[in-house]
């Protein structure tokens, strides 16, 4: 006779454990799934390969105590593990199909969801083909889906970040120029904050569902802080930035035409922005090279010309 | 059935086919084994091997319900096994974040579908919270429309790593979003050959009549070879380095880490606490702009013609204040 099939034992197993009703022994789910060995100790080592093999695939296997010889048992429960049906009409799936297709995570975990929803397997593809969007996720991102969960399940997150704890209640998630932030009411200071998920130091701890203190009506788009120079602590400046034709449509894009306080013949604009940061405008109008100049207040153009003639003279004191 | 797949590849697409099925009703073999990458053969072993998966006592309704015919494969909505599965975060950010990231190209979602679907996910997730913004040039329709009529453009074009503007004529051959920003690989006839272009960096754009066919057939040879332009392919990072592209090496404080977290670069510790980054520069303004950003502290240790580089983008920067 063949050698059993692992996938059937495996298989049968999700079956027992799912349709249990009260945590089972190893002795019952032996009893009821066939092919586990018949010495102790090799079915002890057997069941716990099953075991952690299903808990990587995503099934949530409770191990509860129970009053027996072997003191745990084992369940799934089956509204942890099945989801109410999302009732997609058949132009939706589609939809969702194409976004998968179309967006490049660095990883096929939009794939896998599309699967455990009744999606799976190799779509025919159809007409032109779509302009591909690539948003690094996961990858290098580990606090990313925990951030997710917490606005998914209202917690309130703790974290280090750059240096310093925080504990903040988390409103939503937003991708701006290549790179992740999360934006939510900063505990501490009581105000809405905007913190890049790249600068994270390490992983955040996440708390119970519910546990955050989220204001009702807080306006997570309207607080989300889309520049740079939002995310000091200091005063607000207004800041007046000459661009050359060269970087106009590239600057314009970027803010916005709201920006825009004026233009100048040759295609080139100027752009008032307010400032909290101007460590941070000084790096942005730096990038810009010889294309930009900030035109006023007078000491954001000493700032300016204080980070250039520093730099001047770091290169001279190496000579 | 290959030895080298494991049980929980197996497990994972044997829950796939049988929740996708599910949906289906009936479906033929041939067409289920084709979409889920199997042999008729295999996905019949497959399903009949889980057929004989239940609980006891292994009465008919204690059985998963799957019936296997001579050309044919059914199984029933509510079948255990068969209903759609919670996701994990992971699972649930990356179905939203596509979502979303489709819904932000412009004209992406004319029949709403993409709209409904989210909501729906929303409803079922828990608020997801996820919103994704890309550029969107002035110029970004006129490229997409030249890519999907196979035409040419003149394109007046000011390139960040040289700092020219200079005028070109390009076949868009794939457009696409990376870092929030937009790109499109095109034919360029000035260069004889395919060139990134970043769109918000395209001043004009006029047409200039159709493609030529060998140009196409180019394009499309590219797009059957495996890994381009497929989801599942290469990164489709923003900076590819090219055959005049150089090597850098620079000195700076570890703080300054996360200026080099979107440049392609290794990194490695070095004396005195700092840390040397080797970075491939594709042209002078490109490096002259990092190296502003990085400060007076970061120093250019190879090659020696760059060590200046820094000292005199900012006497040029300068000029512009004292004038």
């Amino acid at each position: 006779m063949a050698q059993p099939d692992r996938l059937e034992r495996v298989t049968d197993l999700l079956l027992v454990l799912l349709d249990a009703s009260r945590p089972l022994s190893l002795r019952e789910i032996a009893d009821r799934v066939p092919g586990y060995p018949a010495g102790h100790e090799a079915r002890r080592q057997a069941f716990e390969r099953d075991k952690r093999l299903l808990r990587d695939e995503g099934v949530p296997v409770l191990a509860e105590s129970i009053e027996a010889e072997e003191q745990v048992g084992y369940r799934v429960d089956p509204d942890a593990y099945y989801l109410p049906d999302l009732g997609l009409e058949p132009d939706e799936q589609a939809a969702l199909n194409l976004a998968v297709a179309g967006v490049h995570l660095g990883e096929p975990i939009g794939r896998e969801a599309l699967s455990k929803l009744g999606m799976g397997g190799s779509w025919p593809r159809r007409g032109a083909p779509l302009p591909l969007v690539d948003l690094p996720l996961v990858d290098g991102l580990p606090a990313l889906p925990l951030l997710f969960d917490a606005v998914r399940t209202g917690a309130a997150v703790d974290f280090s970040y750059r240096g310093a704890p925080r504990s903040v209640d988390v409103a939503g998630i937003r991708f701006r120029g290549g790179h992740w932030y999360v934006v939510g009411r900063d505990r501490a200071k009581g105000e809405a904050r905007t913190f890049r998920v790249d600068r994270f130091d390490g992983q955040p701890q996440v708390g119970p569902p519910g546990s955050s203190e989220l204001p009702t009506g807080f306006d997570a788009d309207g607080e989300f802080s889309r520049d740079p120079w939002h995310f000091g602590p200091g005063e607000s400046v207004h800041v007046d930035v000459a661009v050359d034709p060269a970087e106009a449509s590239q600057v314009v894009t970027e803010l916005g035409p709201d920006a825009v306080v004026g233009r100048t013949d040759d295609g080139g604009v100027v752009v008032g922005l307010e400032v909290t940061d101007v460590e941070a405008l000084v790096s942005w109008v730096l990038d810009l090279l010889d294309h930009a100049e900030v035109l006023r207040p007078d000491e954001v153009r000493a700032a300016v010309v204080e980070r250039l003639e520093s730099i001047v003279a770091a290169a001279g004191g190496a000579r | 059935m290959s030895p080298a797949v494991d049980t929980a590849t197996r497990l994972r697409r044997l829950l796939a086919i049988l929740t996708w099925l599910a949906q289906e009703g009936e479906a033929p073999i041939d067409e289920v084994a084709a979409r889920f990458d199997l042999t008729p053969t295999a996905l019949v072993a497959e399903l009949e091997m889980a057929a004989c998966c239940g609980v006891p006592p292994y009465t008919p309704d204690q059985l998963l319900e799957i019936v296997v015919t001579e050309d044919s494969v059914s199984t029933r909505v509510g079948t255990t096994l068969a209903r759609p599965r919670r996701l994990s975060p992971r699972e649930g950010l990356g179905l939203a974040a596509s979502a979303r990231a489709l819904l932000a190209v412009p004209g992406s979602d004319e029949d709403g579908a993409l709209s409904r679907a989210l909501a729906k996910l929303d409803r079922a997730l828990g608020q997801t919270g996820i919103e994704v913004e890309l550029d969107t040039p002035d110029l970004l329709e006129t490229v997409r429309n030249a890519l999907a009529a196979h035409e040419r453009l003149t394109v007046t074009y000011y390139s960040a790593s040289t700092d020219q503007t200079a005028e070109r004529t390009i076949t868009p051959r794939r457009l696409f979003a990376s870092e929030g920003h937009w790109y499109v690989d095109a034919w360029c006839e000035v260069a004889d050959g395919v060139r990134r272009f970043r769109v918000d960096r395209i001043a004009t754009a006029e047409s200039a009549g159709p493609a030529s066919p060998e140009v196409l057939a180019d394009a499309a040879a590219d797009r059957s070879s495996p890994g381009e332009g497929t989801p599942t392919g290469g990164a489709l990072g923003a900076f590819v380095p090219g055959p005049d592209s150089r090597r850098v090496r620079i000195a700076a404080d570890p703080t300054k880490a996360w200026l080099f977290d979107t440049v392609p670069s290794a990194a490695e510790e070095a004396e005195g606490g700092r840390t040397v980054w080797e970075v491939f520069v594709g042209g002078d303004a490109w490096l002259e702009r990092l190296l502003l950003r990085l400060g007076p502290d970061a120093e250019v240790l190879e090659p020696v013609e760059d060590r200046e580089l820094a000292a005199d983008a900012a006497t040029r920067i300068l000029a512009r204040y004292r004038g």
